[in-house]
């Protein structure tokens, strides 16, 4: 069973991620910003995947995933933007970045790629 | 000089006149004198001797006149040049400031608003400066405000766009997730949760238009354009929207020349553009109602073109069918899901491409919209049945 680590500052989306994610039978854990992400890899070790929101405070998805692939990690990695082109501002273009995924979620979409890249 | 010329010749007539006069008197004695017979020599010479007098008398005159005349005229020649070469000396030194002001002022109208003048010179001019300063300050000043307050209200949206979409999809989240339990719904509940996804989906439109407006007004709406196939796009647009045009039995179907050129654009961006104006065709069109999408190439464009047998539109709404928050009919609009800014990001959305649109319609015939985008480079036009006659180079 992959196991998701999700990142995001709203409770509300975490839980929701969490359900639609534990329900389609992953095991996820959560984060409220960049830094509990590289804390819970430290404790937890590495997930199957990344599903970081770009946009949070003290550190974002993207500067913990910046930390993450500096340190040379290959980890696949989603980032979640409440941008509806997320290329527009949220797009890092020296980042490996898997895949973005845009506000509102398409929970159908994004259980696709998951199932392709931790497959 | 003309003036000591003009009092000059009035003294010398005067002159002349008094001695004319006394000449005459002079005459007048001595013909008395003969005409009584006291007279004799003395007075016959007497008379001829004023006569010789007021000749001699006439004939000065005369070159005075002409002399005083020449004097009058050098006199007015000397003030009219003094007067012209003062005049010249003020033109020359007003000249360089009246250059500098009307190249200022052509800056200023060409949108540079920080043209100014050099303010000196002439009082006259000096002051024409500084007032043409002060305004192009003014102007500045608003101009600033204005773009300061147009960047607020660009901001404004995208930031409120932008955050609106958290809290909107956790709404859109547990609704979907009550649907995947529906079996466990009340009848009711269903109803109630479909209305929440429905209204999630129009918010989100909305959100979408408003903040591709936003980014339009901005020039922030970016495309990446990329050699797209026609065919292919429309076909998985029309497919999309077949679900729709069915459960309405409106026949939806397509008819596009063979063999295409390439086009530059961005795929996402056309189908959006495409997406909006089936959705219109579908929404103000009745039930029954027939929907075609064409493609052709015409000159070194593609043309693409939706039209339908729905109600048209009448004329003075056509000419603002693309301004945003028009719409259709308002008795319609009840039953319409659109947001009124579909057709004007879609015009901004073909324009960004290098492409125009239009719109056509009858009343009680149908609606036409039709749009033109550009060529892939190097892409060929092939010779087709559709293609418009060559013209002759």
């Amino acid at each position: 069973m992959a196991r998701i680590l999700v990142a995001d500052d709203s409770e509300t989306i975490l839980l929701l991620m969490r359900t639609r994610l534990e329900m389609a039978g992953y095991a996820v854990d959560t984060a409220g910003d960049g830094q509990e992400v590289l804390e819970s890899i430290a404790d937890n070790g590495l997930p199957d995947l990344l599903l970081l929101d770009a946009m949070m405070p003290r550190m974002s998805g993207i500067d913990a995933l910046r930390e993450l692939r500096s340190a040379g990690s290959e980890i696949p990695a989603l980032i979640v933007s409440a941008h509806q082109n997320p290329g527009d501002a949220d797009a890092p273009t020296d980042l490996a970045i898997d895949g973005y995924v845009t506000k509102p979620i398409d929970f159908d979409r994004l259980l696709e790629t998951i199932a392709e890249l931790t497959a | 000089m003309a003036v000591i010329g003009v009092a000059r010749f009035i003294q010398q007539r005067q002159d002349f006149e008094d001695a004319i006069a006394r000449s005459y008197q002079v005459e007048m004695v001595a013909r008395e004198r003969i005409a009584s017979g006291a007279g004799g020599k003395a007075a016959r010479a007497a008379v001829a001797r004023e006569g010789q007098h007021r000749s001699e008398l006439r004939d000065q005159i005369s070159g005075d006149t002409r002399d005083t005349a020449l004097l009058v005229a050098a006199g007015l020649i000397a003030g009219l040049t003094g007067a012209l070469l003062l005049f010249s000396g003020l033109i020359s030194s007003m000249r360089r400031p009246l250059e500098e002001l009307v190249d200022a002022a052509g800056r200023l109208a060409a949108g540079d608003r920080s043209a100014r003048v050099e303010v000196g010179g002439l009082s006259e001019t000096a002051t024409l400066g500084a007032a043409f300063n002060e305004m192009a300050e003014e102007l500045e000043r608003e101009a600033s405000q204005r773009d300061q307050l147009d960047r607020l209200k660009d901001e404004f949206v995208l930031t409120a766009s932008h955050e609106l979409r958290s809290p909107l999809t956790s709404v859109q989240g547990f609704a979907e997730l009550l649907m995947l339990e529906r079996e466990s719904l009340t009848p009711r509940q269903l109803e109630t949760v479909e209305v929440i996804l429905d209204n999630c989906r129009h918010l989100v439109r909305l959100l979408n238009d408003l903040l591709d407006l936003a980014r339009s007004d901005a020039g922030r709406l970016a495309i990446r354009p990329e050699p797209t196939a026609v065919a292919p796009l429309l076909d998985d647009v029309v497919r999309t929207m077949r679900a729709q045009t069915d459960a309405a039995d409106q026949t939806l179907t397509e008819n596009l020349q063979p063999d295409l050129p390439l086009i530059e654009v961005e795929p996402a961006r056309i189908r959006q553009i495409l997406v909006n104006l089936l959705t219109n065709a579908h929404e103000y069109c009745p039930e029954g109602a027939s929907i075609e999408v064409m493609a052709r190439a015409v000159d070194a464009e593609v043309e693409i073109s939706v039209s339908d047998d729905g109600p048209g539109i009448p004329s003075e709404q056509l000419e603002r069918i693309f301004e945003r928050f028009t719409r259709g009919d308002a008795g319609l609009t009840q039953r319409v899901g659109g947001t009124g800014l579909g057709l004007a990001i879609s015009k901004s959305l073909v324009e960004l491409h290098g492409g125009t649109i239009e719109a056509e319609s009858t009343v009680g015939r149908g609606s036409t919209f039709r749009f033109r985008l550009p060529l892939a480079p190097g892409a060929a036009v092939a010779d087709g049945p559709g293609r418009a006659p060559a013209e002759a180079s």
